[in-house]
């Protein structure tokens, strides 16, 4: 009963706070729909309901993109144990599933530094880093030099490794001369995506053999990565049992070991670590390996298993959503998975919205901008709920009180 | 940091009456701690200037006697073009020189030598060393060059404007990328709607205060993180951004047609040969923005209101003992941060690219960041820095269009590093305002 009332108590806040920005997110396409407000001289009530009804599509598709279709479903079921409408019908939410793979491991790797007090928004950089590491492995070892076993696991080293050396930089700045993090993580984000750029048009190891184009070789025709559904057209790979098992290690790591103890200790009160004899600054650059090597560790899996090709901007907004993510998370591994699965889930269900109504998929990249305010802002969320207009329109009454003077 | 107890053991000593305040010029074996790491900064910066010395001497070496080719519009944009050429190697010797006086200059001074105004001063000789260098026998115009340069600067160097004075009032303002992008959204559209080319601007700079005020809201009211909040608005711009133009701007040409902010020319002085077009013939952006430079440093740094502004950032409880409403001064800091963001973005899609396109923003606002730190939280500086990116920027584009190869992501690159490399202190310390990201609690 407590541990009920507990996930309740957990859950209440993201719910809530995914509910109203859906809720914002839907006034905002009814608002920038040129047609209804068009309309609303003439026949205002027709146009609203037109309105609303487009924005009910809208999230109609999203939902239907992300689960699937109920009528492939009915379809499947009547036909028995036909393997192709089967498919059909629940590849929508394998492609969800996929889509979250890459949100696992970035939202981990940034969780990691978060607890430790570190404010990672490095996690696209050591992304694509780790992506490269990937490739790099992929080409190296595949096509049969190695087994393909070791090939993999080769790739899946040299993707922490990329990801790690990455986020090594800020973490080594921060801990010695005490440069912001924040600033250093953005830097070495522009320079990740002008890298991998470069890489891809000027490198002839990894530039596609044409050289064309700023893509890097097939991958898939190096190394394999092994599906874990028995049907071929599915494509979700080990990548995601590795993103479950990352998941329940980082958890192991953070709540049961000592390092993860004086991690999340260095996190909460860095002078009280310091005098409980914990090093502030290896504590820093621990976590910042740590959570860059998730990072890259996703980067070499997802471009290898599933992008199969290296190409500039493969980290997309990866990193925004990881920060989302982490917060609505609450940095708990399981919370985490949890809110990369949902954020997977929407990804996904966003493709089908701006294929069907012309409702770009950024739409969603506004909604998770609202979740992370209203998760960060939890006495906003409040207020908005009781009174829709008071955080905008209130003044700072607390800037009238005055310090005992 | 962690030696200064014993510094200051060692300075409490009888001698200190004689001591010299500062002991950077006097005394020697009287360092403090912190003066010997300046002494250290300035060694590793003359050393640096060395090397650099002597990379560019091997490159004036390596081509003496080749010719680089420039040319410039005598009278007006695409009119006559009269070109020149300068020697590569005498160009190189020129950097060599300048490299090499900085050097000795800054190891006889040590932590006196102004290296931020050296390097200023050297970075335009040595954008054009390379340009020359690269150039290949082709011709660059520099006209053209100039003009890229100030359509990257301007919006850089206003948006570093604003996050020195977000940051200077305590408030970290990581979200002046997205406050851009929204900026020539709104810019784009208040002009096409209405026809009037400078409610463009002021559209933009309206509704960047808006974002601003909302970010401040979140920072200030609610206590969140200035980090994440900054994050909200830049996610949340592009999102925003995006649905608009995708929905609205897209099918309905004419909300995204605007009356573009053409150069103006001075009336006399753009006559003058050479010169007229290249300095008196540009966007009334740049005369603004050389202005708004001008003013925001007054302000800052000779004004009652700076002090205030620069004591809240530093140590926000001592500005309020004193009797500094810091709160309301940091709305109102945001709110100029918002007006000025918002004003530059509208120059992204006002100053003659013909409207408003999804991300076109393209990091100029991390760039402003990177641009206010490389300037020392000093508007001039920062506009200096802003500029020598956009050398960086144009000259990248400029060997693109010749069909040069060089890569042009390395010259892309180019602010991003130096940023890091400034942060990492190992050049020159550099240190904004104490108590940036910091929220207060005034009550």
């Amino acid at each position: 009963m407590t541990l009920l009332r507990r996930i309740a108590h957990d859950l209440k806040l993201p719910l809530l706070s995914m509910l109203v920005a859906f809720i914002v997110g839907g006034v905002f396409i009814f608002l920038t729909d040129i047609e209804m407000i068009r309309g609303l001289v003439s026949n205002p009530l027709g146009a609203i309901g037109a309105g609303l009804g487009r924005v009910a599509a809208a999230y109609g598709a999203l939902l239907r993109g992300a689960f699937g279709d109920p009528t492939t479903y009915a379809n499947a079921f009547a036909s028995g144990g036909d393997i192709k409408l089967w498919t059909r019908a629940v590849r929508p939410v394998v492609e969800s599933i996929v889509a979250s793979v890459p949100l696992i491991f970035v939202g981990l790797g940034v969780s990691v530094a978060f607890r430790t007090g570190i404010f990672n928004i490095g996690g696209a950089g050591q992304f694509a880093i780790g992506a490269l590491g990937g490739t790099t492995a992929a080409l190296l070892f595949g096509a049969g030099v190695t087994p393909v076993p070791i090939a993999i696991l080769l790739i899946m080293i040299f993707g922490i490794i990329g990801g790690a050396a990455w986020a090594f930089i800020p973490g080594f700045l921060k801990a010695r001369v005490g440069a912001s993090e924040v600033i250093t993580t953005i830097m070495l984000n522009s320079i990740a995506s002008q890298l991998i750029f470069f890489i891809v048009m000027n490198s002839e190891f990894i530039q596609q053999e044409q050289r064309l184009q700023p893509v890097s070789k097939e991958l898939s025709k190096y190394v394999d990565i092994p599906g874990i559904l028995p049907i071929e057209a599915l494509r979700l790979d080990i990548a995601f049992p590795i993103a479950l098992i990352t998941a329940a290690v980082v958890s192991w790591f953070l709540f049961r070991s000592t390092r993860g103890f004086e991690l999340r200790t260095a996190g909460l009160n860095l002078a009280a670590a310091k005098y409980a004899g914990i090093g502030a600054s290896s504590s820093i650059i621990t976590a910042m390996l740590i959570s860059g090597g998730i990072s890259g560790l996703g980067g070499s899996l997802v471009v290898v298993g599933m992008a199969k090709q290296l190409a500039p901007g493969i980290e997309g907004s990866v990193g925004f959503t990881a920060i989302a993510i982490a917060l609505v998370g609450r940095t708990k591994p399981s919370g985490v998975v949890a809110t990369a699965l949902v954020f997977g889930f929407l990804q996904q269900g966003g493709r089908l919205m701006q294929i069907e109504t012309i409702i770009p998929i950024e739409m969603l990249l506004f909604v998770q901008a609202l979740v992370i305010a209203f998760i960060a802002a939890p006495g906003l969320t409040m207020q908005i709920l009781k009174n829709p207009f008071s955080g905008l329109r209130g003044r700072p009454r607390q800037a009238k009180a005055k310090v005992g003077s | 940091m962690k030696k200064s107890p014993s510094s200051k053991l060692r300075t409490s000593g009888p001698k200190r009456v004689n001591a010299p305040r500062n002991a950077e010029t006097g005394a020697r074996g009287q360092l403090s701690v912190e003066a010997q790491k300046g002494r250290f900064r300035s060694r590793i910066r003359a050393v640096m200037f060395g090397a650099f010395a002597l990379l560019s001497g091997s490159v004036a070496a390596g081509i003496w006697g080749v010719d680089g080719k420039f040319s410039f519009w005598v009278d007006k944009v695409g009119g006559t073009e009269t070109s020149f050429t300068i020697g590569v190697g005498p160009l190189w010797l020129g950097i060599t020189l300048a490299f090499a006086a900085s050097a000795v200059l800054q190891f006889v001074r040590g932590a006196a030598f102004r290296w931020r105004l050296a390097i200023g001063l050297i970075a335009p000789l040595l954008v054009f060393g390379l340009l020359a260098r690269l150039l290949d026998g082709t011709t660059a115009n520099l006209t053209v060059f100039l003009t890229n340069t100030l359509s990257f600067a301007i919006p850089v160097g206003i948006g570093a404007i604003a996050g020195i004075v977000a940051e200077r009032s305590g408030f970290l303002n990581i979200a002046v990328e997205g406050k851009l992008l929204v900026g020539a959204l709104v810019g784009s559209v208040v002009s096409s709607v209405t026809g009037i080319a400078f409610l463009g601007p002021i559209g933009g700079a309206l509704i960047g205060a808006l974002i601003s005020l909302f970010l401040a809201i979140l920072g200030i009211r609610y206590k969140v993180d200035q980090i994440i909040a900054g994050t909200v608005i830049n996610i949340g711009a592009v999102g925003i951004t995006s649905v608009i133009f995708q929905r609205i701007l897209q099918p309905y040409r004419e909300f995204n047609n605007p009356v573009n902010i053409d150069p103006i020319s001075i009336p006399v002085l753009s006559d003058i040969p050479v010169f007229g077009p290249i300095l008196f013939a540009l966007s009334p952006y740049f005369y603004i923005a050389l202005g708004l430079v001008l003013f925001f440093t007054y302000m800052i740094f000779k004004t009652r209101w700076g002090l205030r502004l620069r004591s809240s950032g530093e140590l926000p409880s001592a500005a309020g003992t004193v009797g500094v409403d810091v709160v309301r001064l940091r709305y109102r800091a945001m709110l100029i941060a918002g007006l000025l963001a918002g004003f530059a973005g509208s120059f992204i899609s006002l100053g003659g690219t013909g409207g408003f396109a999804p991300n076109s923003s393209a990091g100029k606002g991390f760039i402003a960041l990177a641009a206010v730190i490389f300037g020392a939280w000093n508007p001039i500086y920062a506009f200096g820095a802003a500029l020598t990116f956009g050398m960086a920027s144009s000259a990248a584009s400029l060997l693109a269009g010749l069909g040069v190869k060089f890569p042009p992501q390395i010259l892309g690159s180019v602010p991003y590093v130096v940023t890091i490399i400034v942060v990492a202190g190992l050049i020159g310390r550099v240190r904004g305002p104490a108590s940036a990201g910091q929220p207060y609690d005034q009550g």
